[in-house]
């Protein structure tokens, strides 16, 4: 059975007429178990491959291996299926056409899939929202299975109106959760973190299709460790209380603010998808009414949540002091998560401002996030934003251009652009 | 008491539980804690929710937890909501006094105090022990005691030193030998056992070797039919409020400011001074006399008997002050007025612990009188 403990990092104490309070609430999960493995309901895996035609020998021959290499993680009683996407999506396994459109994973089934798979011919378009409504189609056929997931793998930029992909992430939110891999540097980033997002998930780059195949084995064997199928974050506040914000910053950040649902009045709910045995962390800041010096309230009860299970939860509280050496303080994990949240929006705009050839504003924005990765003492986005700019400063930020960059460095760069790192003890 | 329920939430335990699933408190046997004082006599029909935990750390094992009202919590101070097991409202937030920074005693319909830690100090080391018959006027005692801040378990002694006096205030007061000065002197003579029974409970919980022994004043007022005698070390106070006429402050304060006033200087000015808030006397290890101050009144008029600290009158330290808020609350219902009294003190800054403890007298009761003159008589022990 899996346990769940929280805890609060903040610093609880406000300045007179103070109203604002942040607080880091970690979550951390143990015991999960395996998917679809706890009784409470099965597991459904979906393995989308992009198979375009602008999918190359090589690249093709590399994605197969690597949906295999995923198959062969999945867990023998998870039901699953194989979609072949182009610009219209083929159910590549089961072969129905009617009925259930998820198998249960045994010796036979597993073997077929993988001739399927190997069955792979690259040709058409790419038409990623028709890949997202089968996959939708295919869980609902089987409705015994609970915990949704797929790991979707593309090439290339979407060749359809973006409106018909927001209209298929609609449609698929809150149905699977899906991780996403972009092969080579023809897509675009923008585009599939948004699904990822949207859809609970990662994003990364495979510059090379030798990579291939252990990032689709290790994303399914982390699905595969994830055995609570489903828990949302509950946010109660005060009533007259204000919510500016309820974002997860680690291990990546996600804004979840615009996500709520609303439980009742006081209470909203806001999605985390499936768990494993792992830590998140949660950044909530709350506007609450200033009360007088003193005076001590809850400004808010943070909650993990199984169905309607409350697992666990972390008290935010607030103090009204009159001691500025208490107040004046601003907690590490809030500074450290803050500092994150920042440097992950530079990234992302400083990135877009380049694209848009901007150069002056790619250059003060990165500059900014190479002095905030320093800051928070985050290596990975060091060393990757150095593969884009050279540093001339960096505690001050100052930084130019580099001439010369590798596509997948920057692809590279802005899909971990929300990776955070913890804050060092 | 048995082991079911949670001292201080009223949650059910499990069988063998060393602390409460719904409040985390640890659920010790109450009969085990050191320096138990005895629990509320059966005529106390009393909501006195005991000390709780404190807040503030001290060294001492604190004085037992009594039993919670039935039901369980009560609904929130600030917005009248429900109160969760972690002590705070589920409707507003506000942080739920412990039992020790706020408790309500009501040993019968008459009479009632609350007791309350106020906005700006840490913690509450006020106290109050109330005790009364359940016939309306009958007999009524009111006991309070502000523990000097800065020492040591000084909330803890106050309480313990409450207790204590009403113990020995719980047999009516003897009539003396038929002259008003014998009975005025047989009187006085328990009321100093009753300042020597709180006096020796503070110092039994004075940590040893403590360089700021816990310290406290101490105020009695004892309702007897139409009869009110009270006593008093420090600067806590009895008041005589009747409706509809002047009231009337009973005590004499031991303090600075008195002195102050005494030479002239006005009460606004000796009261806000640098001064105003030192004592000339008081309970504990270090107290420099323990002789109270004793005096009676006849009450021939319903109205108020108020025993209170400064908590309160900070605020409205004139009687006339006191009629007034009491007017303002427009009500006759003892717990209820303490509670709006407590308010308005809170309203007003609460930066002092706040103890209100009233007794309502309807002015009916000149049966068990003695037939004494309605003036004050007072005397120095």
């Amino acid at each position: 059975m899996a346990e769940f403990t929280a805890a609060v990092y903040q610093n609880e104490f406000l300045p007179d007429g103070g109203t604002d309070v942040n607080a880091i609430v970690t979550i951390a999960c143990s015991g999960a178990g395996t998917a679809g493995q706890t009784g409470g309901g099965s597991a459904g895996e979906i393995i989308i491959v992009d198979t375009s035609g602008s999918m190359g020998p090589q690249t093709m021959a590399a994605a197969k291996q690597a949906a295999q290499a995923a198959l062969a993680e999945i867990v023998d009683g998870t039901w699953f299926a194989i979609v072949a996407g182009s610009d219209r999506a083929m159910l590549a396994f089961p072969k129905v056409s009617s009925g259930p459109g998820m198998v249960q994973m045994d010796a036979e089934s597993r073997s077929q899939a993988s001739e399927a798979i190997g069955a792979f011919v690259g040709s058409g378009g790419t038409a990623i929202s028709t890949w997202l409504d089968l996959a939708v189609t295919l869980f609902a056929s089987v409705p015994e299975v609970n915990q949704r997931h797929a790991i979707l793998l593309t090439d290339g930029e979407n060749r359809e109106g973006s409106n018909k992909l927001d209209a298929a992430i609609r449609n698929a939110t809150g149905v699977f959760q899906c991780d996403c891999r972009g092969a080579g540097t023809d897509w675009q980033v923008a585009e599939i973190r948004r699904i990822a997002q949207a859809l609970l998930g990662t994003v990364d780059i495979i510059p090379q299709p030798e990579q291939m195949q252990a990032q689709f084995q290790e994303m399914m064997r982390t699905a595969m460790s994830r055995g609570v199928a489903e828990a949302q974050l509950r946010v109660w506040t005060p009533q007259g209380a204000q919510v500016l914000f309820v974002r997860q910053v680690s291990p990546t950040v996600e804004d979840l603010t615009d996500r709520r649902t609303d439980v009742d009045a006081l209470i909203g709910s806001y999605p985390t998808g499936a768990w494993s045995d792992e830590s998140r962390d949660y950044h909530v800041a709350v506007r609450v009414a200033a009360k007088a010096i003193g005076q001590e309230q809850l400004a808010a009860r943070v909650q993990l949540a199984l169905g309607t299970d409350v697992v666990t939860q972390g008290l935010v509280k607030a103090t009204w002091s009159g001691d500025s050496e208490l107040t004046a303080k601003i907690d590490q994990q809030v500074a450290h998560y803050t500092g994150q949240t920042e440097l992950a929006a530079m990234i992302q705009e400083g990135l877009a401002a380049k694209a848009a050839g901007d150069e002056a504003t790619a250059t003060t924005k990165l500059g900014r996030a190479v002095k905030l990765a320093a800051e928070t003492g985050n290596d990975e986005a060091t060393s990757k934003l150095r593969k884009v700019v050279d540093v001339d400063d960096e505690k001050e930020g100052t930084v130019r251009l580099k001439r010369t960059i590798d596509k997948a460095d920057e692809m590279a760069l802005d899909t971990a652009s929300t990776k955070t790192t913890r804050i060092k003890k | 008491m048995s082991a079911t329920t949670c001292p201080s939430c009223g949650a059910e335990l499990a069988a063998d539980a060393k602390f409460c699933e719904g409040c985390g408190k640890p659920v010790g046997d109450p009969a085990a804690a050191s320096g138990t004082p005895p629990a509320a006599a059966p005529d106390a029909a009393s909501e006195d929710l005991g000390s709780g935990p404190i807040s503030a750390p001290t060294h001492i094992t604190p004085v037992a937890t009594e039993a919670p009202p039935q039901g369980g919590r009560r609904p929130c101070v600030s917005c009248g909501g429900n109160v969760g097991p972690d002590q705070y409202c589920e409707q507003c937030g506000t942080k739920q006094p412990s039992e020790r920074d706020h408790f309500r005693e009501a040993p019968a319909p008459w009479v009632a105090g609350v007791c309350d830690r106020g906005i700006r100090h840490t913690r509450n080391e006020d106290a109050m022990a109330l005790l009364a018959s359940s016939t309306a006027g009958e007999r009524a005692a009111l006991v309070v005691l502000d523990g000097v801040s800065n020492t040591d378990d000084s909330d803890q002694a106050s309480l313990a030193g409450a207790r204590a006096a009403r113990e020995v205030l719980r047999t009516p007061l003897p009539r003396g030998m038929g002259t008003p000065e014998s009975r005025l002197s047989a009187v006085t003579s328990v009321f100093a056992d009753a300042v020597k029974a709180a006096n020796d409970a503070v110092v039994a919980i004075t940590p040893e070797g403590s360089d700021h022994p816990p310290s406290a004043t101490f105020v009695a007022a004892i309702v007897e039919g139409s009869t009110l005698t009270y006593a008093n070390v420090g600067d806590s106070r009895a008041y005589w409020l009747p409706d509809g006429a002047p009231g009337v402050q009973l005590t004499v304060d031991d303090s600075a400011a008195q002195l102050q006033m005494e030479a002239g200087m006005s009460r606004l000015e000796a009261e806000t001074g640098p001064q105003g808030h030192a004592i000339t006397r008081w309970l504990g290890r270090d107290a420099p006399d323990l002789a109270p101050r004793v005096g009676e009144r006849t009450l021939d008029a319903p109205g108020w008997v108020l025993v209170c600290s400064d908590g309160l009158w900070n605020y409205a330290s004139e009687p006339e002050a006191l009629v007034a808020q009491i007017a303002a609350a427009g009500t006759t219902e003892p717990g209820a007025l303490a509670l709006a009294l407590t308010g308005f003190a809170n309203a007003q800054g609460g930066q002092d612990n706040i103890t209100v403890a009233l007794a309502r007298i309807d002015g009916q009761n000149a049966d068990a009188a003695p037939t004494d003159k309605a003036e004050q008589k007072e005397s120095d022990g």
